[in-house]
């Protein structure tokens, strides 16, 4: 270092230098975390989008020699049924999840918003399911919905609908969607309700007041005047729970895997099984791609929306 | 009466939605303190005859669950302080420097945020194996800083953008270098920033399941949720054990939460809804 700059300045101009001088210290500070981000989801994106098209199993996971097989991966994607059911359950059931973790989460804020009495421990009690993992949630709500000795089965049988004597809720694809729709809308309405709250306490009362003095009822305030100051907010969080319900894995990984059939199973999931449980690599990588694609499209929405708001 | 029918379905609505929320962890708690007869029958009582205290001890000892807390806690914490490091450092420069590229990359780092991780679980896996780090706290640490340190770089450049930058020059004026303006001056004003995102990235390596699904095999490694879901997966599933496990694995959390939840919640939409 210290015969260095003789040599390095005497030809170069002095503008260059000093541009050199000024990027090395911020190029250094990125590059660990640039090294991170390129080799520990840059690398294996690639890596994985490669192996969607081979048809690596676990010897040539391990001793490489995979064959190119074009498009064949995802042509059995849509041709098996078990994964293509996968696929339909994930678009579905996500849709579904998103639309009730909304539409609840909408309703909670709003109440919320009124400040009665005891809104401090109401929004308390309302943050604390959001803290829970997923794992124990899943474990928690897999309790609750036990076929003998669970409390959902036991309070819908005192309330008269005997036919839930014994109910086995994980027997079904339909019945065990409910449940995991109950945990997950459960876990992820706290996010949702208090971030539309704090939302809500931007809109100045007057704007409603006014809205009140012309005659506009409780919904056509709602409708006209909350919905649509609120509309940047609601559309981001729509996008962020579409992503997160969409690639959902541990609730369906856990309560799911006594549906017959593996039915009940979501794309992450059979992508999971596929690659780890079967050993077919090639294919697992192929739906984990298809996912892949529809997220990114939804991540390119995302992008576009906050555009456009930090071009306002 | 006016006041009754006007505000009285608004208090039954908030009682109810409390109860949906609260319910679930009440009989949660409720199930690890009752004994077994009370837990498998098939009239359970809202209320355990006498509490008893004697599952936790047990579940500590015997079931790997003490073992499996410790490993989460070292995971969690390891990729906690390399997550910050490697964070405030480059969150710096992306807040301080007319970074061409900037925009670019934040997009970037919003992206890798929306990835489902199962799209990068099996070259991870066979990268770990190569490296001959299968199975080992490192194998976990590194891969969640993936995840965890484009979030963090996030939250944190919001905190540092809001640091004044003339304090930096008044350092810089006296002598200091950036880097020592950087360390005594915006990383000190950037505390409750760097609080929380070390609250974020403990939550994340808290609470992972499936890279630790696909990387622990041996049972005294497994963290809290794979533990967790092992018993569940049983056929013969020792509901009491489960309950006190997923009470001891979430309590830290909740009283995190309840905590910062102010913090929390900023850093969260400010990552979520502010461009």
């Amino acid at each position: 270092m210290a015969t260095a700059p003789a040599v390095v300045s005497a030809p170069r101009p002095l503008v260059v230098r000093r541009a050199v001088n000024r990027l090395t210290l911020p190029v250094l500070m990125l590059l660990p975390a640039l090294i991170i981000i390129a080799g520990l989801v840059g690398y294996p994106l690639v890596r994985t989008i490669y192996l969607s098209f081979t048809d690596t199993g676990l010897g040539e996971l391990i001793y490489g020699g995979s064959t190119w097989v074009g498009l064949e991966n995802f042509k059995e994607v849509f041709a098996n049924d078990r994964l293509r059911v996968a696929l339909v359950n994930t678009v579905v059931f996500g849709t579904v999840c998103v639309i009730g973790t909304m539409v609840f989460g909408f309703a909670v804020a709003l109440l919320l918003n009124q400040r009665l009495k005891g809104n401090l421990f109401f929004g308390i009690a309302v943050l604390l399911p959001w803290a829970v993992p997923a794992i124990a949630a899943s474990a928690i709500f897999k309790w609750l919905f036990d076929s003998r000795y669970g409390f959902v089965n036991w309070a819908l049988v005192n309330l008269g609908f005997d036919s839930f004597q014994d109910y086995a809720w994980f027997a079904g694809r339909f019945s065990a969607y409910v449940a995991i729709f109950i945990t997950v809308v459960w876990q992820s309405f706290p996010f949702i309700a208090l971030s539309l709250l704090a939302g809500l306490q931007t809109i100045p009362k007057e704007t409603l007041h006014a809205a009140a003095i012309d005659g506009a009822g409780p919904w056509n305030r709602f409708r006209l005047v909350t919905l649509p100051l609120l509309r940047p907010i609601v559309a981001v969080l729509v996008v962020f729970s579409t992503i997160w319900d969409f690639k959902i894995f541990d609730q369906i990984y856990v309560m799911a895997a006594g549906v017959p059939d593996r039915a009940a199973d979501t794309a992450a999931v059979a992508a999971y099984r596929e690659g780890f449980a079967l050993s077919h690599y090639g294919l697992g990588s192929a739906v984990a791609v298809v996912l892949f694609l529809i997220l990114l499209a939804f991540s390119l929405l995302y992008v576009r929306l906050i555009g456009k708001e930090g071009a306002e | 009466m006016r006041w009754l029918l006007k505000r009285g379905w608004m208090y039954a609505a908030m009682l109810a939605v409390s109860a949906f929320a609260l319910f679930p962890i009440y009989w949660v708690v409720i199930t690890s303190l009752k004994p077994r007869s009370e837990i498998y029958t098939r009239t359970p009582d809202l209320w355990p005859s006498d509490p008893q205290w004697d599952q936790y001890p047990r579940v500590l000892g015997e079931g790997h669950v003490g073992r499996a807390l410790l490993n989460s806690l070292i995971v969690a914490s390891g990729t906690m302080v390399i997550c910050i490091l490697v964070s405030a450092l480059a969150a710096y420069v992306l807040a301080r420097y007319r970074v061409r590229l900037t925009r670019i990359l934040l997009v970037l780092v919003l992206i890798t945020q929306m990835f489902p991780l199962v799209v990068l679980v099996i070259p991870l896996f066979v990268t770990m194996r190569k490296a001959g780090l299968l199975g080992t706290y490192w194998s976990l640490i590194i891969t969640y800083l993936a995840f965890s340190v484009p979030l963090a770089i996030w939250v944190m450049r919001g905190f540092i953008l809001s640091i004044p930058d003339e304090l930096e020059h008044a350092a810089r004026i006296d002598g200091a270098t950036r880097l020592g303006a950087l360390v005594r001056v915006v990383l000190p004003l950037a505390a409750p920033g760097i609080a929380t995102t070390a609250v974020l990235a403990f939550l994340e390596g808290w609470k992972e399941f499936l890279l630790a699904l696909t990387f622990i095999n041996k049972e005294e490694m497994k963290t809290a949720p794979l533990i967790l879901q092992t018993f569940v997966g049983r056929g013969d599933t020792d509901w009491g054990a489960v309950m006190a496990t997923s009470v001891l694995y979430t309590l830290p959390i909740v009283l995190l939460f309840v905590l910062a939840r102010k913090h929390l919640m900023t850093a969260r939409t400010a990552g979520a809804v502010k461009g």
